[in-house]
């Protein structure tokens, strides 16, 4: 449905873009992963028709974003990381204006800023004025506004940022229908565990390129890393250095009684790896492999990056 | 060939959309944004008090000064009041507009609104088309004070509709340099600033350049006036000049030529007289000394049946003014559309 391939966006110096291919299955919600200034939200603009490839090709449900930006903008929905709203105009009129703006007007117009409006939740505020409206209902606004064409793609950059924990979960609740949908979207975040609740695909961006994507529990399941925790009766400080003495282990976290730490390799050295720990003389209570999170694998995946 | 043709209608057709899509929407918000808040009935009450106080302070002092009320007072009192309205909206129509674009900019609406159907075209032309249909409705909102004339007598309403007329012309090309200057400078503050300076050049400082340039030739020339006057053809007046309203202000006051500075009119009209005279080159000055408004020299050539010019240079006054402020509003528009495409024509085929 969405691809890029080699895409490079450069400003001034400044290489935001560096070859990046993304390809994101029809009717998945794809969360893009990156640090802030990873190129996350430049190539959101671009397959949004917003900004021009310096390089390389980007299609949207089989529309070239340069060739056919037109057709582009039929199939796609856009919210930005940072949005205003007119804040002279009431929620209805927000819709129907952006409506007209699409091309649709009258009786469909009205119908579906209804629909929408209750889609977001937001149908008791039709005649309120939208800057009196809450941060979560503004950005639950601007993503019914995003729908109001009804388009095939979503590009949500960062659409859960500055909301409270009871504005995000509405809003995933809201994401968690569009899929139902069938729509596909990209979604654009920092808070990785919530992708992980919604997200079918993922694709992690670092200093413009693609570190990896692919189905999310493939990204999890497949990782050759894995992490653990263990505790010890007393201080465990001999664990601690026997673990950072083991080829292929680092500690994540070191507390009075408890090490957490990631380790590479089979059973067999996990085995060794505690064999070692307890001939060191700690008395450890509580040996278990933890889950790997996004965000594990994503710090994983930068670091060695950064390695590089 | 007919797939030539029918690329032609379909490109047409799609274009036509996006302009119906980005201008409809753009005009009615737009308008709706302008009559709510306190802002738009500010402006109206301090723009009505400034003609209200005026029109007041003029009457006042005529009364005070005789006990008559004579015919020229009607007169006087409506070229002043033309004068102020014409410079009120001149610089109200790029105040008006020059937080058009920006402002998109500023509020970070402008993403949302080029990810529509909208076209560029579109969505600039609305954004004009409402800031004219705002002054529009102030000048409508003026008559009620321009009608004071009308007690007075001497004024018909075709000259006042030429006034209106004016303002209009005045409000189409101003209106759309602070369109462009929105587009250009991102900023609606310094767009604001900087429409105003180049309003006030265009408006004082295009005569006052094409005086001094006359000034100079007629020096140059010297000779000329004392050869045959029948022989005496004054310079054509240069095309800059009609970038001022000043030049078309004639046209909108025809009648106001009795004004005379004797006792009952005073101050103003003398004023005004003056700043006409200074400010419109001699062509033109000699044009309002025929309809009889200004006085100063006037070279008997001029004023009998010489030969007269063909083009735009044989129009009127107001309607040189007109294809001056058309072709300033078309630059400024196609000037607004390119600033504000996030897909520069060079660039797109510099990359296809």
């Amino acid at each position: 449905m969405i691809s890029t391939s080699g895409l490079i966006k450069k400003y001034g110096r400044t290489l935001a873009l560096q070859g990046l291919d993304i390809n994101v299955p029809e009717g998945a919600v794809y969360g893009f992963i990156g640090r802030n200034g990873a190129g996350k939200t430049t190539t959101l603009r671009i397959l949004a028709g917003l900004l021009i490839p310096d390089a390389g090709r980007a299609e949207v449900a089989g529309r070239d974003v340069l060739r056919d930006p037109r057709g582009v903008r039929e199939v796609v929905g856009y919210m930005p990381d940072f949005f205003g709203v007119y804040d002279d105009l009431r929620v209805g009129e927000y819709l129907l204006f952006y409506a007209a703006a699409y091309g649709i007007r009258g009786a469909t117009a009205q119908k579906l800023r209804d629909d929408l409006l209750e889609l977001v939740e937001l149908g008791h505020k039709r005649d309120a004025f939208v800057d009196t409206l809450s941060r979560g209902m503004q950005q639950r606004l601007c993503l019914a506004r995003s729908l109001i064409h009804d388009p095939k793609v979503l590009l949500l950059d960062e659409p859960a940022s500055g909301l409270d924990p009871l504005a995000r979960v509405e809003m995933r609740e809201i994401l968690r229908e569009l899929c139902r949908l069938g729509k596909t979207i990209i979604i654009s975040s920092h808070i990785l565990s919530e992708l992980a609740d919604l997200c079918t695909h993922v694709g992690m961006i670092s200093e413009g390129r693609l570190l990896r994507q692919g189905p999310l529990n493939e990204m999890l399941a497949g990782d050759r890393v894995r992490k653990f925790i263990l505790r010890s009766n007393g201080p465990a400080r001999a664990a601690v250095e026997v673990i950072e003495g083991w080829p292929g282990a680092a500690v994540l976290n070191a507390a009075d009684e408890q090490v957490e730490f990631r380790m590479s390799g089979d059973a067999a050295e996990v085995a060794g790896l505690l064999k070692g720990i307890i001939g060191a003389g700690a008395e450890v209570v509580h040996f278990a492999q933890t889950e790997q999170s996004l965000e594990d694998t994503f710090i994983q995946l930068a670091r060695e990056v950064q390695e590089q | 060939m007919s797939a030539l043709t029918g690329g032609i209608k379909t490109g047409w057709k799609e274009y036509w959309a996006g302009l119906r899509n980005g201008l409809a929407p753009m005009l009615g918000k737009e308008m709706r944004s302008r009559t709510r808040g306190w802002r738009s009935p500010a402006l109206l009450s301090v723009y009505l008090g400034l003609l209200s106080a005026g029109t007041v302070a003029f009457l006042w002092l005529n009364l005070q000064q005789v006990g008559n009320i004579y015919p020229q007072v009607g007169l006087s009192l409506y070229g002043i009041m033309v004068f102020g309205l014409v410079l009120l909206l001149a610089f109200i129509a790029p105040a008006v507009s020059a937080g058009a674009i920006s402002g998109e900019r500023e509020r970070r609406t402008y993403d949302l609104l080029l990810v529509t159907r909208a076209s560029l075209t579109g969505i600039v032309l609305g954004k004009w088309l409402a800031s004219i249909v705002y002054l529009l409705f102030l000048v409508l909102a003026a008559l009620p004070v321009l009608a004071v004339v009308f007690l007075y007598g001497g004024v018909p309403p075709a000259t006042v509709m030429m006034a209106v007329l004016l303002c209009m012309i005045t409000g189409l090309g101003y209106g759309a340099l602070g369109i462009c200057l929105s587009a250009v400078l991102r900023r609606s503050q310094a767009a604001t600033i900087v429409s105003l300076v180049l309003v006030f050049i265009l408006i004082f400082g295009t005569p006052i350049v094409a005086g001094i340039a006359a000034a100079r030739d007629n020096y140059d020339e010297r000779p000329v006036p004392y050869g045959d006057p029948d022989d005496y053809r004054p310079p054509a007046i240069p095309w800059y000049v009609f970038m001022s309203p000043l030049s078309a202000m004639t046209d909108a006051m025809p009648d106001t030529g009795n004004i005379n500075t004797g006792r009952g009119i005073p101050l103003i009209s003398s004023v005004m007289n003056e700043l006409m005279r200074q400010f419109q080159p001699r062509e033109m000055r000699e044009y309002a000394m025929k309809m009889g408004y200004s006085t100063g020299y006037v070279p008997s050539g001029a004023a009998t049946g010489e030969e007269k010019p063909g083009g735009p240079a044989a129009w009127p006054f107001w309607a040189r003014f007109a294809l001056n402020q058309a072709v300033l509003a078309l630059v400024s528009l196609v000037v607004a559309v390119l600033a504000i495409t996030p897909r520069k024509p060079w660039v797109r085929l510099k990359r296809i």
